[in-house]
Order: structure tokens, then sequence, then C-alpha cells
């Protein structure tokens, strides 16, 4: 069975294939059985061989497909490596993957683009497996700009309306400029260290560099900008919210469940190069740290549905990189399994509100949805409460699990993650009493078919049970120091677990009694302007405009007629000329050509005597 | 002489013979098919023949002619460019006015000047093989009589060709005059036993140089290449372009190497500076050509550059790696030259000669497998890889890399740019499809000879391009025999 790992990329890239090349020939069954089933079978595989790597006592496992190329000392195969962290993303993209590409072949059945669509999918689905399996950093990379490819192409899928091309455009370079700081880390790896096998390279590393050197910490700090950009945190976060201009189902999987973790995973399948350089690790806890406060922040006041969630997004991966960052890798990646289930959930049960109001994202103008759609009142009340890491819920655990590490390593950072926390309880709840309690503005249209209903229950079920799925990753990562400390029924504990009930409390005043009013305390002066500062994602994109945006289109408008340009137009020009001077030699008269042989003759005697 | 040196010759005796049979049966028959056939059969026995010479290679025949491998192997080139050119005669001229036979009869003479030319190893043979084969380029040029262009061309050439031809004799008269030789071996052991650089007799090589280089159309005696191009016949310009400039090239560097030229650094430079205005040149006149004949004729100038690159390298390099390379792209060019002017004379009807860009247009269309034919011929000529003109081009980067030879490889770069410009120019044309040119697919059937052959050619094309070892392994074996 392990020798068919090779086949779990493949297959997602043939449906692609075929999707592309005769997509348009295919009727829409074929569509969504060649896109939904080709993920299925990748997912299929992969159970398949989980079971019996599990069997196999974790060893991992590396498979050789072919080379790709062997230029001097550099040899990239397309190699792929099976251990119990490839594995853990390996369930998460295929078998997440597999509930969105059903629920999309429901939610996406009017689209007039609907193979395009599942080809696109297939294709990013692929992508990230080649990413998660990679057993070198350039496959990785392959797969990596894959899924960067795969998102742009899926945020723009709706073209026609020249805002979601921006946005994905967007996305794309805001990812591009990590993937760049990433690039340089690869060649500066290599330049190093003679490798790119990441196993390889990470026990050369480890035994060649001094902690804390020059050289681990900067490409340490190069493939922490990759992930950063990857996985929206600041600086470079802006994109995702954006992002939100695909269909659902892919902020579903992409810019929720799989891509954005590739900077989370990347760092954990890199964690000995980030051990050697502390000073990296403090800042991916201190980038953690911050991007959860201030993407919470944003979500607590957004109106849009999917922005709530994009910024809560942002700010779950930020406890992902807290977690990173304080040297907990099996939480982050924990949270990061936990994460992908009731996100997804919350993204498929928002797609299931917004195709029933017409594609409406406003959360002000629904309410009362409970009694009309049960099912994905439902899975909104357990991805909330996952969300927000309510006890017995998988959020819970791996939430849990991240601010203990926290608190172990600073209580600084503890406090932070506490807040965000708070926050988290209630921008979730404040979401759910504002869209499906209180009166029920309009009416529901049509009810989503079980296509739609079925990945909602099971991803439910994962949602609160997931916890319980955990791989144990210490055959990965090296073991907390201090475990010693018994944080079950201390103050911290307790403490840890009140912040998000505290923010659910304060949601149902705000939202559900109307004890108090947001309204009434964002009129107020400096709230509003608070409020405001939020909404904008903290004036970033505005900040971006002014820096960066703004001058480089001044400069580029200067530069309409590219100077460089100029060289090639005055090539063309000075041999257009050069042409119409010989041409004016060939007069066509015989005694000009005889004149000029014997002109030609004394030319060349003078220069053979006098040279 | 003997009968081992009558063997050596017999090559170039069938040819003789085969241009007398010709007469004969015109004077028998007047029939344009019969005098093609005749022809055809007696370039096909002068091949055989060569076998017959192979054995005695090589083989000193009297002091006019050495017919070493190197010699036999370019006369066999020299004969199957020959009856490819006799091919498209044959289709070009059947149907039109006139009585056309003796254009084959003087096909064969110029044939039979350029074999002797290649073989020659004293300049009474030089000069009279290079005499046989202009003369009879002359007539050729000028055959349709009653038409103007031709006459102009005939004309041109002929005029010019007597300048050229006082050139060399001066040089020769000059080199004669100091060392009393005539042979080139003998002009060698002179140049080898000089103890300075003799003053007159490289005035009289470069004078030598002079006379060829109009011969090749070397700036800056080129200009009357792209009028008589254009007002020949086009299988003709096919046979000036290749038999005539191949042979005289071959004899060049025979020359070169056996009397050991390469030792006058002088004389380098003076390659060197018309290597270089010829590539500059030719492509920058070739630019914005709008005449496909005058196009070629202008490209030609720029190939002949790209050749003498790899020649000069010889002042530098092993003599066998500038034999090879020259060689190659010598048979490249022979190849891809002959195909793009049969195209051109395929393209032709009695009343108009295919020259104008405008007849091209929208080809792809009318003549799919002729276009396609042309394109790769075009390719070849800007050395696209896969074509046998690649390995061609690339032979001359390689020497001349090997010679340092900086500032020659950078106008072979920045020409080869320029060629890329008007060589696709064409491909572009041909595949523009605007509605009045959409006619339905032209009668095809009149050029079955040509067609077939321009077939044969293409593949032979993408057989050297991609498979070239073969080629290469049998220039490298006749390559070893000069010196």
């Amino acid at each position: 069975m392990l020798g068919l790992l090779g086949w779990v990329p493949l297959i997602p890239l043939m449906g692609f294939l075929i999707l592309v090349m005769a997509g348009d020939q295919l009727s829409r069954l074929i569509i969504s059985w060649v896109g939904a089933g080709s993920v299925a079978v990748s997912a299929l595989l992969a159970t398949l061989i989980g079971f019996e790597f599990l069997d196999g006592d974790m060893q991992p496992y590396r498979h050789i497909v072919g080379s790709w190329m062997t230029i001097d000392d550099l040899s990239v195969p397309f190699g792929f490596y099976l251990d119990a962290l490839s594995m853990t993303m390996l369930f998460v993209v295929t078998g997440v993957g597999f509930l969105i590409h059903v629920y999309s072949a429901g939610f996406m059945e009017d689209d007039p683009g609907y193979a395009r669509f599942f080809a696109y999918m297939n294709l990013f689905v692929s992508a990230m497996l080649v990413l998660v399996l990679a057993d070198n950093l350039v496959l990785l990379y392959l797969g990596w700009e894959g899924v960067g490819l795969g998102s742009y192409l899926l945020i723009g899928f709706w073209y026609d309306e020249p805002n979601n091309g921006y946005a994905a455009r967007k996305a794309f370079v805001m990812t591009r400029i990590g993937d760049t700081a990433m690039a340089l880390g690869l060649f500066l790896l290599f330049t190093q260290l003679h490798t790119l096998d990441i196993q390889s390279l990470l026990s050369l590393a480890s035994s060649q560099w001094a902690p804390g050197a020059v050289l681990p910490v900067a490409s340490a700090a190069l493939l922490l900008g990759g992930a950063v950009g990857k996985s929206a945190q600041l600086p470079l976060q802006t994109w995702l919210p954006d992002a939100m201009a695909g269909p659902t189902p892919v902020s579903a999987l992409i810019h929720a469940a799989t891509m954005v973790t590739a900077g989370v995973y990347l760092i954990a399948r890199t964690h000995p190069l980030f051990l050697l350089a502390p000073t990296v690790q403090l800042a991916v806890a201190v980038i953690g740290a911050l991007t959860l406060l201030v993407a919470g922040c944003s979500a607590l006041v957004q109106t849009d549905i999917k922005r709530i969630l994009a910024y809560s997004t942002i700010s779950q991966i930020g406890y992902m990189f807290l977690a990173l960052g304080v040297g907990a890798w099996s939480a982050a990646i924990f949270h990061l399994l936990t994460h992908a289930f009731f996100k997804a959930l919350l993204f498929l049960a928002a797609g299931s509100v917004i195709s029933c109001f017409h594609h409406e994202h406003n959360i002000f103008k629904m309410g009362g949805l409970r009694k009309a759609m049960p099912l994905t009142f439902w899975s909104f009340m357990i991805g909330s409460a996952a969300l927000a890491a309510l006890p017995l819920t998988s959020g819970y655990y791996s939430k849990h699990e991240i601010l203990l590490a926290a608190f172990d390593a600073s209580p600084v950072l503890w406090a932070v993650g506490l807040l965000g926390a708070l926050i988290t309880g209630i921008y979730s709840f404040r979401l759910i009493f504002v869209v499906f309690f209180g009166a029920q503005s309009q009416t529901v249209e049509k009810k989503p078919g079980w296509l739609m209903s079925v990945p909602l229950l099971l991803l439910a079920g994962l949602a609160l049970f997931g916890g319980m799925l955990q791989i144990p990753l210490n055959s990965v990562f090296p073991v907390l120091i201090d475990q010693g400390n018994d944080h079950t029924f201390n103050l911290v504990s307790v403490i840890t677990v009140a912040s998000p009930i505290i923010g659910l409390l304060i949601a149902v005043l705000f939202y559900l009694t109307g004890t108090f009013s947001a309204q009434r305390l964002s009129d107020g002066g400096l709230a509003g302007t608070l409020r405001q500062f939020f909404l904008s994602g903290w004036g970033m994109d505005a900040l971006y405009e002014t820096l960066l945006v703004r001058p480089f289109i001044t400069l580029s408008t200067m530069n309409k007629n590219d100077v460089v340009d100029g060289l090639y137009v005055g090539v063309a020009w000075l041999v257009r000329g050069l042409h119409r001077m010989a041409s004016a030699t060939q007069t066509g008269r015989v005694r000009w050509y005889g004149a000029s042989m014997v002109f030609g003759a004394v030319f060349i005697i003078a220069i053979g005597l006098l040279s | 002489m003997n009968a081992d040196q009558l063997a050596a010759l017999a090559p170039i005796i069938t040819i003789t013979g085969a241009a007398i049979a010709v007469m004969l049966a015109i004077a028998i028959r007047r029939n344009f098919l019969l005098a093609s056939g005749v022809a055809a059969g007696g370039i096909l026995l002068s091949m055989l023949a060569l076998g017959l010479a192979w054995p005695q290679s090589p083989a000193q025949v009297t002091l006019l002619m050495l017919l070493d491998d190197y010699a036999l192997f370019t006369m066999a080139l020299l004969l199957v460019t020959g009856l490819a050119v006799l091919g498209f005669c044959y289709d070009y001229f059947k149907d039109r006015e006139g009585e056309n036979e003796e254009l084959i009869l003087l096909l064969l003479t110029a044939l039979l000047g350029a074999t002797v030319l290649v073989a020659s190893s004293h300049f009474a043979a030089f000069f009279l093989g290079l005499e046989t084969l202009s003369i009879s380029l002359f007539a050729l040029a000028g055959y349709p009589i009653n038409r103007a262009r031709p006459l102009e061309a005939a004309i041109k050439y002929l005029i010019l060709s007597g300048v050229s031809s006082a050139f060399l004799l001066m040089g020769m008269a000059l080199i004669y005059a100091q060392s009393g030789e005539l042979g080139f071996s003998g002009i060698g052991h002179f140049i080898a036993n000089q103890p300075v650089m003799n003053t007159v007799v490289l005035g009289g090589v470069i004078l030598i140089v002079a006379g060829l280089g109009f011969k090749l159309s070397l700036v800056p005696f080129h200009l009357w290449t792209p009028d008589v191009y254009e007002g020949a016949p086009a299988p003709i310009t096919a046979f000036i372009a290749t038999v005539s400039k191949g042979a005289v090239f071959i004899l060049l560097l025979r020359f070169f190497i056996s009397t050991d030229s390469y030792g006058y650094n002088p004389l380098l430079s003076v390659f060197s500076v018309i290597a270089m205005l010829s590539i500059l040149g030719g492509n920058v006149l070739a630019l914005l050509q709008t005449n496909v004949k005058r196009m070629l004729a202008y490209s030609s100038i720029a190939h002949m550059g790209y050749l003498l690159v790899a020649f000069i390298a010889g002042g530098s390099i092993a003599p066998g790696l500038v034999i090879e390379a020259v060689t190659f792209y010598i048979v490249a060019y022979f190849i891809t030259t002959t195909g793009a002017f049969g195209v051109v004379s395929v393209l032709s009807t009695p009343q108009t000669e295919a020259g104008d860009i405008g007849f091209y247009r929208g080809l792809f269309w009318r003549r799919p497998l002729l276009a396609g034919t042309f394109t790769l011929m075009l390719l070849s000529l800007a050395g696209i890889p896969v074509t046998a003109g690649f390995i061609g081009k690339f032979y001359i980067f390689t020497s001349g890399a090997d010679g340092r030879l900086w500032g020659l490889l950078a106008a072979v770069i920045a020409g080869s740019g320029l060629g890329l410009y008007y060589y696709i120019k064409i491909v572009v044309v041909m595949s523009m499809n605007e509605e009045a040119t959409v006619r339905k697919a032209e009668e095809s059937s009149g050029a079955r000879i040509s067609s077939a052959t321009l077939a044969v050619l293409s593949l032979l094309l993408i057989w050297f391009g991609l498979f070239p070892d073969h080629l290469v392994s049998i220039i490298q074996s006749v390559s070893n025999t000069v010196r």
C-alpha cells in the first residue's frame, strides 16, 4: 500500500487534466464524479496507506517516483516522504478536501463554469498533496506555488466581476512576497549545505551550525517569510479577507482548511532549523500573538459573514504560530487539524446560508434562521463552539494545549492568547446570534440538498469529536521539556477555560438579550473611530496603498514608455537606418558595381599591407 | 597518363561525355525530356564513376589536378546538387516557349567546371574550371533571352565577372613573378622558404581573394548578387547560390591549406574585415527586403560571411576541424538553399517569377506542403535546432570560439538575430489568411519531380539536424586527406 503513495497526488492531477481537456464535452454528472471522485480515490488511498503506516509503528517511509532534475551536485527527485506529520496533513487534505468537493457538487450546480471549477479544485488538491508529501524543498516549493496558482484561479473564479480579479491578484502578489523570501531561503540553504532533501538538510544543519549563528537565523527567517505570506500572518495578512471573493467551498478548502496552514506545516517540517535560531522562533511566537489579536479585533466588527470567518481564520492561524513559536509543535499541528474541521464546517454552513439568501453576505440582513435551517444552525453552533474552544469540542483540546504551552514559555504570550480567546468567544457567538436568532427577515427559498447536507453532518461530527483523532507526533517533534507542570486543575487552567465562556456571555448580553447595544457603543467618538479602524483591518490596506501601491503606480506611470524598451526600439531604428543606407548602394548600375569592386580591392590590399 | 589516372579522372570525363551526349541528342532529336534524361543519366554515371576513382585516391593527375578523398566527396556533393537543380529545371522550363534543350547542356558544362575547380591543384586548372563554370552561368542566367530581367542579370554578371577574372589573373601573375610556380604545393614551398613575408606574393594572394570574393559575393564585392539572383530563373539561381559558390569556397580552402597561406597574418586581417562586413552587411541589406529572391541573395552574403569565420579560425586551430566545420556548413547550406530556391521555382509560372513577397501571402492555406517545406528551409537558414542549419551554425560557433574570434562571433550573433527577423517574416506572411487570397488549392501536379526533390531535401535537412553523426564521420574521414 505504501508503494501507492505517488498515486495520491497523481490522481487529482489526472482529474484536473481530464476536466481541462474534455470538460466541455462532459455532462455535469460526470464532471462531478470526476472532480469529487478523484479526490475520493485519493482519500481512500490515503486511508489505506494510513492504516499500514500506523501499523508499522509510524516508521518514516520514503517513496521516490522518479528523477525531476539532476544538475551538477543538485539532484531533485519526485520523492515523497511519509511520517506522522505528513500523514496528518494527508488526512486533512484528502478527507476535508473530499467532503468539500461533495459539497461543491451541490453548491455550484447552477454555475456555468462547473467543469472549470472542479478542474481548478483538483489541481489545487494535487498541488497541496505534493506540498505536504514532498521529501525535498524544491518539490515542496512546486506544491507551494501550485497551491498559490490554484488559489489565484479560484479567488478570481467569477472573473467577470473586476473586483474578484483584483482580489485574486492581491492574494497572488501578497503571497508572492513571502514566496520570494522562501526561494531565497532555499538558495541560501542549498549554497551552504549542498542539499535540498529535507531530512538530510535538517540533520546537516543540526550538526554543522551552532544555535543562534547567522546562517540558521537567516535561513529560518527567510522560510518564516514564506510561511507568513502563505498563512496570512502579520504583516502580509491583508489578502485573505479579500480572498473571500471566491466561491464559498473554495474559502472552506483553500482559505481555511488547507493552503493557509501550509506556513504552519512548513515551519513544523523544518522545526530543527528554527530550534537553531531562537530569535526567529521567538519572532514566530510574537507574530502569532499579534496576529491573533489584530485579526480577532477585526472579526469583532465585520458585517460580512465570510469576512468574519476570514479574520477568524487569520486569528486561529495566529494561535498555531504562537504554538510553533513556543515549541509546542504538536499542539500547533493538532490545532491545524481541528481548525480544518471546524472552519471548513463554518464556511460550508455559511455557504448554505449565503446560497439561501441570493448571495447576501451582510449578517445584519439575515436573522431568525434557527427554525428555517436547523441543520445549518446546528452546524454553525458546533463550529462556533469549537472555534471558541468551548469545552468538549475539538477546538477546546487543541487551543487549550497551545495556551498552556504559551504560559510555560511566557505569561505575556499566554495573556495575549487568552484575550484572543475571549474575543473569539465574542465574535463567534455574535455571528450566531445575529444570523440565527431574532426575527426572521426573509423567507428561505432553497434548502441545501443532500450533497450539501451530508458533508455538513460529517464535518460537524469531526468538529465535535475530531479532538480524538490526534495522531501522536512524538516521532517527529522533540517532546517539550517541562512536562512536569501539571495544569489540570490549577488557576491558569481554569482561567484558560473560562475566557471563551466569558466572551460567549458578553455576546449574549450584546446580541441576544440586547442588554447592551453595540450600536450605541460605537456611536461614541473614540469607540466609533476604533470600530472603523478594526473594520478596515487596522488600516493595513490603506498603509500599503500609500506606502507601496501609489508610489509604484506613480513610478510606472512615469515609465509608461519603458526606458528599457527604448533600447530595443533604438536597435530596430538603427538597423532600419543602416538598411536604408546600405540599400542606397544597390543602384543597379554596372559602372558603380565595377567601380566598387576596384575600390574594394584597393581597400583590402590596404588592409593587407598596412596591418 | 596511365590507366589509374584515367580512372581517377573518370567522374570528370563522364560529365564531359554527358555534355557531348546531350549535344548529340539535341542534334538528333530536339526534345526537352530526352535531353534532361540523358543529362540525368550522365550525372548518375558520373557518380558511379566516383566509385571508380575512389580506390585511386589520392591521385595527382598531371600537374593540374589532385583527386583526393576530399575532392571526390565534394564532387559527389556538387553532382547531387546538380541533379536536384536539373530536376527543378525540368519542371521550370518544360512548359516554356523557346528551345530550352541547350540549357541542360550548359548546366552540364557548369557542373564540369565546378568539379574541375574542387580538384584543381594548379592555377591553370583553377582558372579553367572557374571560367568553364562562369561562362556557362552567364548563358544560363540569361537563358530566357527575350525577357529583360534575365538578360540584364546575365550582362551584369558577365561584365563584373570579367573584372573579377582580371583580378584573379593579376594575382596569379604576381605570385608567379615572385615564385616561378603555378602549382599550389610549389607555391606552398616557396612561401615556407621565405625568411620574411613577401609583399608581392601577399598582394597577389589578396587579388586572388578579391577575385574569389566576387564569386562568393562577399562584401565589398557583393553588389551584383541581388540583381543576378533576382533576374536569373529560379533553378539557375539555386545553381549559382550552391554549386558555384560552394565549389569556389572549397577551392579557396584547399588553396589556403595546401599553400599554407594561413602563415600570412595580414591575410587573416583581410578576411576578418571581409567576414565582418559580409555578416553585418548581408543581414542588414536583407532586413526589409520584400522580394524573396533578393532576400535570399542578401542572406547568402551573410552565410558566406559565417563560413569565413570558420575559415579564419584555421589561423589558430587544427585544419581538420576547420575543414569539418566548413564542409558541414556547406552541405547544410546546399540542402537548404537548393530547397528554398526549389520552392521559388515550383511557385514560378511561365508568366511570373515568384519573387515578390505578396506571392507567398497565405501560402500555408493554398499549398500547405510547399509552405511547410519553405518554412523548414528558412528555419534552417536561421539556424534553428532540429535542422541541419543549426548544426552548421553550431560548427561555426565552435570553431570561432576555439580560435578565440570573439569580435567575429559577436557579429555572427548579431547577424543571426537580424536573420531571424526576415526569415520569420516570410513564415508569418505565408501563414496570413486573407479572404481575398483564399483560393482553392492550386494545381500542384505540374511539378512532380521538383516536389519529390523537395521532399528528399526536407528529409535530409531534418535527418542531418537530428543525427549529424553519420555525415560528420564521413566528413572527418575525407578531410584527413587534405594537405
